[in-house]
C-alpha cells in the first residue's frame, strides 16, 4: 500500500540520500495538505526520519504537526518545546537553508506557543541559536529576529537581544525580502526600538522607529502608526522637539499618520496636552514615555539657560525653569553634570552655578580613536554602496528601463535596493 | 576581594536563560541583581527585578533588600542608598558584591563632587558619601581638596584625567596608509 504519506517518507529518504534538496523542497511545498490530513500518523513518520540526515523532511512534518489549530485534532503540545528544541540543535544547517521560510515558520510557531504558555524567557536561548544557524553572515536579518525581540520584551529580559540589534543590517534573508509580507521586518524594528527605549538608548531607538516609518509603503500598517507615536515621544525626549521625517518617507505615511496621532503632536507644543489626552496615552500604553517627556522638558530648559548665562543663582534657575526651589535645581543640575548633559560648577557657599563650555578640546587620543572608528565605518559603508551600485547596473530590469525609454527620467530602483539599509545613526558625530 | 564580576554576570545570565521552567534559583537572581547595580546598569536591574516571580521575592527578603538599594540609586538618592545598604545584614555570596558596590558608589560620588562643585559644605559631602565627618576630612586630604578656615566649607578640585594612551607610531602609520589608499581609489 503506497499511501500519499508513505510516498512522502520515501521521497524524503531517497532525495535526502542523493542530495536533491531543491527538488525535495518543491515536493514538500506540495505535500502540506497530505501531512495535515494525516495528523494522527505524524509521530510515526517522525520516528522513521533522522533529524540530521532528513532535516527538511522533519522540518516539514513538525511545521505541519504544530500548525494544526488547537482544538482540532488532538496534537500533543506538551512535547512541542522539546521537539523543536532538539530539531534546532541537531538539524543540518545546509539542508534547512533550502527552505528558510519553513524554518522561520517553525520558529514563529514556537514563539506563539511560548507566548500562550506565558513562559517567553525559555525561548530566548533557542531562538538565538536558530538565528545563528540559518544566517549566512552576521548582519543578515531574518524573520526570526522579530520573534526573538518579542520574547525578550515579553519576558522583560532585553539584554540577549542587544547583540543582534547592535549589528547594523546589511542583508535580508530570502524569506523576508522580495515580495513577501513586510510584517516581520516592521516588527523587528518596532520591537527593537522598544527595547532600546527601555534601555534608555534613545538615539538608537529613534533610528529604529524611523526605519519602521520610512519603509516604502502603499498603505499604512498599524505597526507603522504605533512606531510613529513612539518616534514622536522619543524624539521629544532626545531633542526636545519632533525631528522632521526624512524626505524619502512615503507620502501616504505623512498623509495618514499625522491626523491619527494628533494628541502626540499637541504634546510637543504644550505640556497641558499630557493631562488633556491622558486617556489616549493610557490606551496606547505610552503613559510612561509621556511622563519621561515631561521630566526631560526641565532638562532641556536648563540646557537652554547655559546658552544665555555664564553664572546664575540656584534660585534664579528654579524660577526660570519652574522648579520648586534652589535645592531642586541643585539636584537637577548635579544629575545633568553626572550624565554629561551640561558642564557646570556649583558653588554651594554662594548658591551660584557657573556654566562652563565643554572641556572637550578635540585634541585627545580618545577623539582620534572615535574619528578613526567613524572613518572605518564610512569606508565600510562606501564599500556597501559600491557593491549595491554594481548590482543595480547589471540588473536586467534596470538596464532595460534606462536604455529603452527616455520619457521616464527617474530610473526605477530595483528590488535590490531593499536589501541594503544604510545604518544612518552610526555616522553622526 | 574583587573578583571578576563581568564573567560571573555572564554565567548567571546563562543560568537564568537555561533554567528548564524559565525560573532560576533565588541565589542566581540575587547575585545577578547585585552585579547589575555594581555595573551601574540600572535598566537591566529594573527589568530583572520585574521579571523575578513574586513567590521568590516574597520568600527571599535579601532580593527585596537589594532592589531597595537599586530604587534609591534609580532616584539618585545617595543618602537613602547608604541607609538601604546598611539596613540589611547581607549574606555571602551577595555580601561580597554589595561591599564592592558600596566602594564603587563612593568613588563615583567623590568623582562627581570634584567635577561639579567649586565649593561645597562638609555636611553635604557627609550625606552624599555616607561617611563620618572625620572620614570625609581624611578623604578630602587624600584628594588634595582644601578645607576653608571656617572648617565647614570644602573646595574640591576636579579629578585628574588619566594620562593619554600612547599608540605605536607603526599602528598609526598603518591606519593612515589605509585611509589614504581608500581616498585614492
Amino acid at each position: 500500500m503506497a499511501s500519499p504519506l508513505e510516498q512522502f517518507v520515501n521521497n524524503v529518504r531517497t532525495m535526502s540520500a542523493s542530495g536533491n534538496f531543491r527538488e525535495l523542497c518543491e515536493i514538500i511545498g506540495k505535500s502540506d495538505e497530505v501531512l495535515q490530513r494525516n495528523s494522527a500518523h505524524l509521530n510515526t513518520v517522525l520516528e522513521t526520519l533522522d533529524i540530521q540526515q532528513h532535516s527538511l523532511g522533519v522540518l516539514a512534518v513538525l511545521v505541519a504537526k504544530f500548525s494544526i489549530p488547537q482544538g482540532q485534532g488532538d496534537v500533543d503540545r506538551s512535547t512541542m518545546f522539546q521537539q523543536i528544541h532538539d530539531f534546532i540543535n541537531n538539524c543540518n544547517g545546509e539542508q534547512v537553508r533550502f527552505s528558510p521560510d519553513l524554518y522561520a515558520d517553525l520558529c514563529h510557531l514556537l514563539t506563539n506557543h511560548l507566548v500562550e504558555l506565558k513562559q517567553p524567557i525559555r525561548g530566548i536561548e533557542i531562538l538565538k541559536k536558530a538565528i545563528r544557524k540559518i544566517q549566512l553572515f552576521d548582519s543578515q536579518l531574518t524573520s526570526i529576529h522579530a520573534d526573538l525581540c518579542q520574547l525578550c520584551l515579553l519576558s522583560k529580559c532585553m539584554k540577549p537581544a542587544l547583540e543582534f540589534l547592535d549589528t547594523d543590517v546589511t542583508g535580508i534573508g530570502s524569506e523576508l525580502g522580495g515580495n513577501n509580507d513586510s510584517k516581520h521586518f516592521l516588527l523587528y524594528y518596532y520591537y527593537g526600538g522598544m527595547i532600546y527605549t527601555a534601555m534608555k538608548n534613545y538615539d538608537r531607538a529613534l533610528y529604529f522607529f524611523e526605519v519602521v516609518v520610512t519603509v516604502p509603503a502603499m498603505v499604512v500598517s498599524h505597526i507603522m502608526l504605533e512606531a510613529y507615536k513612539k518616534y514622536i515621544l522619543v524624539s521629544l525626549i532626545l531633542n526636545g522637539k519632533i525631528s522632521p521625517m526624512p524626505k524619502y518617507t512615503s507620502q501616504v505615511v505623512c498623509r495618514f499618520l499625522k491626523p491619527l496621532s494628533a494628541a502626540y503632536h499637541e504634546l510637543a507644543t504644550s505640556q497641558r496636552a499630557a493631562i488633556k489626552h491622558r486617556e489616549i496615552f493610557v490606551r496606547d500604553n505610552n503613559l510612561g514615555l509621556v511622563n519621561q517627556v515631561l521630566s526631560s522638558m526641565y532638562k532641556k530648559n536648563i540646557q537652554r539657560l547655559t546658552k544665555t548665562f555664564l553664572t546664575l543663582s540656584l534660585s534664579d534657575v528654579a524660577s526660570r525653569v519652574q522648579l520648586s526651589g534652589p535645592t531642586q535645581s541643585e539636584t537637577y543640575i548635579l544629575n545633568m553634570i553626572e550624565e554629561g548633559e551640561i558642564y557646570a560648577m556649583i558653588n554651594q557657599k554662594d548658591g551660584m552655578v557657573v556654566f562652563l563650555d565643554s572641556p572637550e578640546k578635540y585634541a585627545s587620543p580618545e577623539t582620534l580613536c572615535v574619528l578613526e572608528q567613524q572613518m572605518a565605518a564610512c569606508t565600510k559603508l562606501h564599500q556597501y554602496i559600491q557593491e549595491m551600485d554594481e548590482q543595480i547596473q547589471v540588473n536586467p530590469q534596470y538596464v532595460k528601463k534606462s536604455v529603452g525609454t527616455h520619457d521616464e527620467d527617474i530610473p526605477a530602483t530595483s528590488q535590490n535596493t531593499k536589501t541594503y539599509l544604510v545604518p544612518k545613526s552610526t555616522y553622526s558625530m | 576581594m574583587i573578583t571578576n564580576f563581568d564573567k560571573l554576570c555572564a554565567e548567571l545570565e546563562k543560568q537564568e536563560l537555561e533554567a528548564p521552567t524559565g525560573v532560576a534559583s533565588p541565589s542566581t537572581y540575587g547575585q545577578l541583581l547585585a552585579i547589575y547595580l555594581y555595573q551601574n546598569d540600572l535598566c537591566n536591574a529594573k527589568f530583572l527585578w520585574k521579571r523575578i516571580p513574586q513567590n521568590i521575592t516574597s520568600s527571599n527578603p535579601e532580593i527585596t533588600a537589594i532592589w531597595a538599594v537599586g530604587q534609591k540609586l534609580w532616584k539618585k538618592d545617595l543618602a537613602g542608598t547608604y541607609q538601604a545598604l546598611a539596613a540589611y545584614n547581607w549574606t555571602e555570596p551577595v555580601a561580597n558584591i554589595i561591599r564592592a558596590l558600596e566602594e564603587k558608589i563612593r568613588e563615583r560620588t567623590f568623582n562627581l563632587i570634584g567635577r561639579s562643585y567649586s565649593s561645597i559644605s562638609l555636611d553635604t559631602v557627609v550625606t552624599m558619601t555616607g561617611l563620618s565627618r572625620d572620614a570625609v576630612l581624611h578623604a578630602c586630604r587624600d584628594h588634595k581638596w582644601t578645607v576653608n578656615e571656617d572648617g565647614v566649607t570644602i573646595n574640591p578640585t576636579p579629578p585628574v584625567q588619566p594620562g593619554p594612551l600612547h599608540t605605536s607610531s607603526e599602528d598609526q602609520l598603518f591606519k593612515l596608509t589605509e585611509f589614504v589608499s581608500f581616498l585614492e581609489n
